[in-house]
């Protein structure tokens, strides 16, 4: 981050802020790291931990929104500075809602650690860890600031599309093969459209990073991998 | 020239300017070019080239020194009140290069008003203050006189506060509402530009954004030039702003894009407070 205001306060409100955001980060990631072992080890303790730790994230965006307030009202920010703070915002917003899916997962897993274990179970976590990678390096180019990390972020989410792309069609062949299944499956499908947002809040804070190092938005249309919402579901036909 | 023709004659083509970014959809009411300043033998204006576009707002920012404060002087040649200064270049207000010698100066400072820091008022009733200015250039009935200072006083926001008391000194007024006479008394002689350096500066905020509430309403048909050390008070008045740091013209764009996501690393480090 640049420095070296003359007010030096301005540049330490300015680093607490960019803190938080990145504690916020930190937190979010590892909320998903923890909801996903939690439903592989089927531990229903650490999920209900998981669930219970989403609390934290909320009170560091409730944090990074007094920072950011106080920034705006006393310091007037213009140019760079706005963005920061801006951008700050709406990243928050975003690893709140990573949050909100972590604990979504681990929700889930309680309820999914009551029935007999799905074969597809086994997709879960090479989701989760492409998400958690996407999160982690969304953080670290918004640490560095490095607009180039954050695109390249924006881009892999095509490939969690395409991964919840290939589960969803998966679960559906399951389900219809065994009825019995359905409950479990159901679970899994809303845990794996969970991680499958959390790529897409990843690509949003590629692109606030985008705006905040470039000052100008990313336009370009982003590449998609999902393609389950257009799925036609036929009880007589299993999905291609 | 009158006013009206000569906002009829104002060019339309964009200029050859480095370092514009600003579109050059609206007609240019001065154009300054190539000018370079001299207090004696000390350069204080290098090589400025920026429009200043008509009815819009254009605030000259930059740290003590920058050249601001003399390049509104430049602009109706003020600055020949005093020895030893000169300028260089031209300044196209409409077609007509006011650099050039030979000019009515006297003429010039009425298409051209200026108002200062610290408000001016002459010791004399708030009326004269007013009338002052338009009986050097017009001679007027009694009864169109008193309706140029009527409305020059509506046009400075001023009217409904000193109506009633015409006849007072104009010194007994608050230093805002002097401002404001100033302000008539620039506008009473129906200039075509207005130029004012840090109008607002010695007033209190109440005052200031009376004060920048008129600059919205004159420039609807002015064209004004702003010079502010408050850059809060550019973003917030102009539509242009052109940042300037020894004497050097370092970016001149639309004022949105100078306080969101200026081009120069220099401006950004002025209005983000990053060199003093």
């Amino acid at each position: 981050m640049p420095s070296e205001h003359i007010t030096r306060a301005y540049d330490e409100e300015l680093r607490r802020l960019a803190n938080t955001v990145a504690e916020m980060g930190g937190l979010a990631e590892s909320q998903l790291g923890a909801a996903i072992e939690a439903v592989m080890t089927r531990d229903t303790e650490l999920a209900a931990h998981v669930v219970e730790g989403d609390v934290k994230v909320d009170q560091l965006e409730r944090e990074l929104d007094n920072l950011a307030i106080r920034l705006l009202a006393l310091r007037q920010p213009v140019a760079r500075d706005l963005r920061e703070i801006f951008s700050a915002l709406k990243i928050a917003s975003d690893l709140e809602r990573i949050g909100d899916y972590a604990a979504n997962v681990a929700k889930r897993s309680i309820a999914l650690s009551q029935t007999p274990a799905v074969r597809p179970v086994h997709a879960l976590p090479r989701m989760a860890h492409l998400a958690q990678l996407l999160i982690k390096d969304v953080l670290d180019s918004y640490v560095q600031r490095d607009a180039a990390k954050a695109y390249s972020v924006w881009t892999r989410d095509a490939e969690l599309d395409e991964m919840y792309s290939s589960l969803f069609r998966e679960l559906l062949t399951y389900m219809m093969e065994d009825p019995r299944s359905i409950g479990s499956c159901t679970h899994l499908l809303f845990m794996a459209k969970n991680i499958e947002r959390i790529g897409d809040h990843a690509t949003n804070i590629a692109e606030n990073l985008y705006y905040l190092v470039n000052g100008t938005p990313l336009e370009e249309v982003r590449p998609k991998g999902d393609v389950s919402s257009l799925e036609v579901i036929m009880p007589d036909r299993a999905p291609q | 020239m009158s006013p009206a023709t000569a906002r009829q004659a104002m060019p339309i083509s964009p200029p050859d300017l480095p370092r514009t970014e600003a579109q050059p959809a609206l007609r240019h009411k001065v154009l300054i070019r190539n000018v370079d300043f001299y207090y004696g033998t000390f350069k204080a204006l290098k090589n400025i080239s920026m429009p200043l576009h008509d009815r819009r707002v254009t605030a000259f920012i930059g740290p003590s020194g920058c050249g601001k404060s003399t390049l509104l002087r430049v602009l109706n040649r003020i600055y020949e009140l005093y020895p030893g200064q000169r300028a260089t270049g031209e300044v196209m207000v409409d077609n007509e290069n006011i650099l050039a010698p030979g000019l009515d100066l006297n003429l010039l400072r009425a298409r051209i008003g200026m108002v200062f820091q610290k408000p001016t008022p002459f010791p004399m009733s708030i009326y004269d203050n007013i009338a002052f200015g338009v009986r050097l250039y017009e001679t007027l009935p009694r009864h169109e006189l008193d309706e140029r200072v009527e409305s020059a006083l509506r046009r400075a926001a001023l009217w409904e506060e000193v109506k009633d008391k015409l006849q007072q000194s104009g010194l007994s007024l608050s230093g805002g509402q002097q401002q404001r006479l100033c302000i008539a008394r620039a506008v009473a002689v129906r200039p075509e530009i207005l130029l004012l350096d840090e109008p607002a500066s010695a007033l209190d905020p109440i005052s200031t954004q009376r004060i920048e509430e008129l600059i919205a309403e004159l420039k609807a048909d002015y064209c004004i030039a702003l010079v502010t050390h408050n850059m809060q008070q550019a973003a917030r008045t102009s539509d242009y702003t052109a940042f300037m740091y020894l004497g050097e013209l370092i970016e001149f764009d639309e004022t949105e894009r100078i306080f969101t996501h200026p081009k120069e690393k220099h401006t950004e480090d002025y209005i983000t407070g990053r060199f003093g």
